[in-house]
């Protein structure tokens, strides 16, 4: 009986140590936070398909959506930190404590890769009687309650555009049109449904080179090569230097807890896979700043960038709970 | 020239042929079992076939795109179970025919007006595309919202027997769709903190547990009963039959094209609106609606199927998906390393002449893969119903299931299934509530787009649909439709046609 315990557990100890070695020895689960098309959706299968190369193993891609990505979320720290279940994720989670949108963000995880950030900026219908960031905000104090502004509820992009537009011109009197993603509101305001809406950068461009919108302002510290003799926002008001550069950005997290050799492992496919030369075309022909970032760098970024959005969302009295609650610093003390 | 040639690739490389071939085949299967979407297809399409060149990758999807959205109505009329949303429409007269033993002439004729309505929508991509897709781009969200009020107005066409009982089960769907963290605010509603209820209930797990499990349920009523032979004299329909609802299939297929083409708005709206349409202008079915009615089959079929003809024009004049299915293509392009959007049709022509390649071929598939194999699927039906119906059982599970791949779906599969059963039991109809479903977020989500836009004022916001055309057109519509379900248009018609009733 003896016996059988100790080569049982012998055996088990070797399959342990085998499984680790062999890492990956199954399929993976790539959990996409959003849903298929978008652009979290696009980066990763994109880039994942060169990661598996270098891993030689096979992640099985899956969109998760729901509760603005909490349910993927929550999915992948449910369940068990092997290196097995992987989430494919965009910036939100960072906001959901201060949103009241969940208890659970991205510190349950292990940054793996943090691929890309965008770049946002504001476009305008053609017909908006301004054609540029200062002519628009001459029009907005000329004009109050008249503008219509697209947003995508309390954390999106947008939201975190116009807080900051609020702390740096003061409150605007603008009418927020809700939409349920970009892609939509983009539509209404091609249709003549809203007059400006922040953007990613990427969503617009092509809706901008072909003229059925027109580009206002890059929100970042200088132009951007792709939209050449369109000003920086900081040009227009110095004031925006304090938040920028700031933007979404996309990464690939594991739940706390998975063994340090398989998150290396993986960290060491993903950047591989990044390197490669038609993922690097693809994101900057979509206007995306690659980043490719990983370890305690990715973490310093997550938490940067989670004190300076949620602290700037709760001053513009957008947020549900106040970051101080959830031990978020406010930046710089 | 040039874009004859492009048009022209795929019937002569042997290699793309085959793969809309097998696309279009393997979409009829993917499209007749319920839970199992093109959406879905496409999506793990992207990851298969992302090493390969974007022209095959392309054909792929197309043909798995086409052939799913015809597959749907392969179940609803065999079963009672729409394989997708698009083919609910379809089970309302295919399935009373299949009782009859006419599953035979019901797939033969769903078969060729699919293909029609998905010529109408091809021929209308190719040729009008920017005009179709500038047209789109007028509808404001007031527009949307009334386009929402005249689709839950269907509710009285899809209510057989008592019209009370259909607006009961028309709110109740809308209350269903308004479920979960709203997608505008995430404000939670209709959570009461469970977190379970958070991402809102999946549209497909009610679809197949009203239709599947209750259907299933109630057949176990007569177990014992022998299953209707089914008599397969005749699949193809007599050109008689193609020519005397040619008009009526040219209407629903416009109905299509333009629901298609909206972002927003796709096949499973398309094909209810064309039913209610039919069920409007047909003044003599040889059957009544709701009880096998030709008229029934054809107007959804075409509408559905022009749709998908409709949804690439935005996408392609505009990178604006029409639906769920070309926002997943537009992901697929960017992969493989096109700019989707409106400089495409400049920049590169080619993909758009080869997709409309691709559409005909498929098309033409779809003619093919659904009038062959008639046989066999109609023997499902002939299966004696101890086999029938936990093999419906299954097909729901397996469907509710992947849909998400969350077990919470299945339960709520199963649980408005007993729900749908009891439905039914009491006279309830179903439709309504799939309608509801659909277009609960359509119309609360456009509805307060508007009003905020107006500053929340109900004098500015009705200003601005008497001033603009297309939302006047919309709103006598639903004047219209509203007045003619009421005793008020028989007074009214009695007194203005009273002359000629008393000349009688």
């Amino acid at each position: 009986m003896k016996r059988m315990l100790i080569s049982a557990v012998g055996a088990l100890a070797l399959s342990a140590t085998m499984a680790v070695a062999e890492y990956p020895e199954k399929e993976i689960q790539g959990i996409i936070q959003w849903g298929a098309g978008g652009s979290t959706d696009t980066v990763m299968r994109s880039v994942t398909p060169h990661a598996e190369k270098a891993l030689g193993g096979t992640v099985v891609m899956q969109n998760m959506t729901g509760a603005v990505g909490a349910i993927a979320l929550n999915h992948v720290a449910g369940s068990a930190a092997d290196g097995y279940t992987l989430l494919m994720g965009a910036e939100n989670p960072m906001l959901y404590k201060v949103m009241g949108l969940g208890d659970k963000d991205y510190n349950e995880f292990i940054p793996i890769n943090i691929l890309a950030r965008g770049t946002p900026m504001l476009v305008a219908n053609n017909d908006a009687p301004f054609n540029t960031y200062g002519e628009m905000i001459a029009h907005i104090k000329a004009n109050p309650g008249t503008v219509r502004f697209g947003s995508t509820g309390p954390g999106g992009l947008p939201s975190v555009v116009n807080a900051m537009i609020g702390a740096v011109e003061g409150e605007l009197d603008v009418i927020s049109v809700p939409y349920d993603g970009d892609g939509p509101a983009l539509t209404g305001l091609q249709g003549g449904a809203i007059d400006v809406m922040p953007a990613v950068l990427g969503a617009a461009i092509e809706g901008i080179r072909a003229g059925n919108m027109k580009a206002l302002t890059v929100f970042d510290t200088a132009e951007n090569k792709h939209l050449p003799g369109i000003e920086a926002v900081t040009a227009a008001n110095a004031g925006y230097n304090t938040y920028l550069p700031w933007g979404p950005f996309f990464g690939v997290f594991t739940p706390k807890g998975t063994p340090d050799d398989v998150v290396a492992k993986l960290g060491a496919a993903y950047a591989e896979g990044a390197k490669n030369q038609e993922f690097i075309d693809l994101m900057e022909g979509r206007g995306f700043t690659l980043m490719g970032i990983s370890g305690d760098e990715a973490s310093a970024f997550l938490s940067k960038w989670q004190q300076g959005t949620a602290w700037l969302l709760h001053d513009a009295g957008l947020s549900k709970a106040s970051p101080a609650d959830f031990g978020i610093a406010r930046p710089g003390e | 020239m040039t874009a004859l040639m492009d048009f022209l690739t795929v019937f002569t490389q042997p290699q793309l042929l085959l793969l809309v071939g097998l696309g279009t085949l393997a979409g009829v299967y993917v499209g007749a079992i319920p839970g199992l979407s093109v959406t879905m297809a496409v999506s793990i399409l992207i990851s298969f076939t992302f090493s390969w060149d974007v022209y095959p990758a392309i054909a792929l999807m197309i043909g798995i795109y086409m052939g799913g959205v015809y597959g749907g109505s392969r179940t609803a009329i065999l079963l009672n179970i729409p394989g997708a949303p698009s083919a609910i429409a379809t089970a309302l007269d295919g399935y009373p025919m299949a009782k009859r033993g006419e599953a035979g002439t019901a797939i033969g004729v769903t078969t060729v007006m699919s293909f029609i309505g998905g010529f109408i929508g091809i021929g209308v991509l190719a040729l009008a595309a920017p005009l179709v897709s500038d047209f789109a781009l007028r509808f404001q969200p007031r527009d949307y919202m009334l386009l929402a009020i005249l689709g839950i107005l269907l509710v009285g066409s899809l209510s057989q027997g008592s019209l009370l009982k259909g607006i009961f089960a028309g709110a109740l769907g809308i209350a269903i769709g308004a479920v979960g963290r709203d997608p505008l605010t995430f404000a939670e509603r209709f959570t009461f903190d469970f977190q379970l209820l958070e991402g809102g209930i999946s549209f497909i797990a009610v679809m197949i547990g009203m239709f599947g499990v209750s259907e299933a349920l109630l057949q176990l009523h007569h177990v014992d009963k022998d299953a209707v032979r089914q008599k397969i004299k005749r699949i193809v329909p007599s050109l008689a039959t193609v020519k005397k609802h040619l008009p009526l299939s040219l209407q629903t297929s416009s109905i299509g094209v333009v629901i298609g083409a909206l972002p927003g708005t796709g096949g499973d709206i398309a094909a209810l609106m064309a039913y209610d349409h039919a069920k409007r202008v047909t003044k003599n079915p040889e059957r009544e609606f709701g009880d096998g009615a030709m008229e029934g089959l054809v107007a959804p079929e075409t509408a559905n199927n022009s749709a998908v003809g409709g949804a690439f024009i935005p996408m392609m004049t505009l990178g604006i998906p029409g639906d769920a299915v070309t926002a997943i293509m537009i992901g697929a392009l960017f992969i493989h390393g096109l700019n989707p959007g409106p400089m495409l049709m400049i920049d590169q022509p080619d993909m758009f002449w080869f997709i409309v390649g691709c559409l005909v071929m498929a098309n033409f598939f779809m003619l093919f893969f659904g009038l062959t194999g008639i046989r066999l699927f109609t023997k499902i039906v002939e299966m004696p119903r101890s086999v029938l119906i936990p093999l419906i059982m299954l097909l729901s599970i397996v469907g509710a299931y992947a849909v998400n791949n969350s077990i919470t779906d299945v339960y709520w599969m199963l649980g408005f299934g007993i729900f749908g059963y009891f439905m039914r039991h009491y006279g309830y109809p179903l439709g309504p509530v799939i309608l509801g479903v659909i277009l609960s977020r359509l119309l609360d989500d456009n509805w307060r787009r508007a009003i905020i836009t107006e500053r929340e004022d109900l004098g500015r916001f009705f200003e601005s649909i008497v001033t603009s055309p297309l939302s006047l057109i919309l709103f006598l519509g639903v004047i219209l439709i509203f007045v003619s379900q009421t005793p008020l248009w028989t007074w009214a018609k009695a007194r203005v046609f009273g002359r000629k009733e008393n000349a009688k």
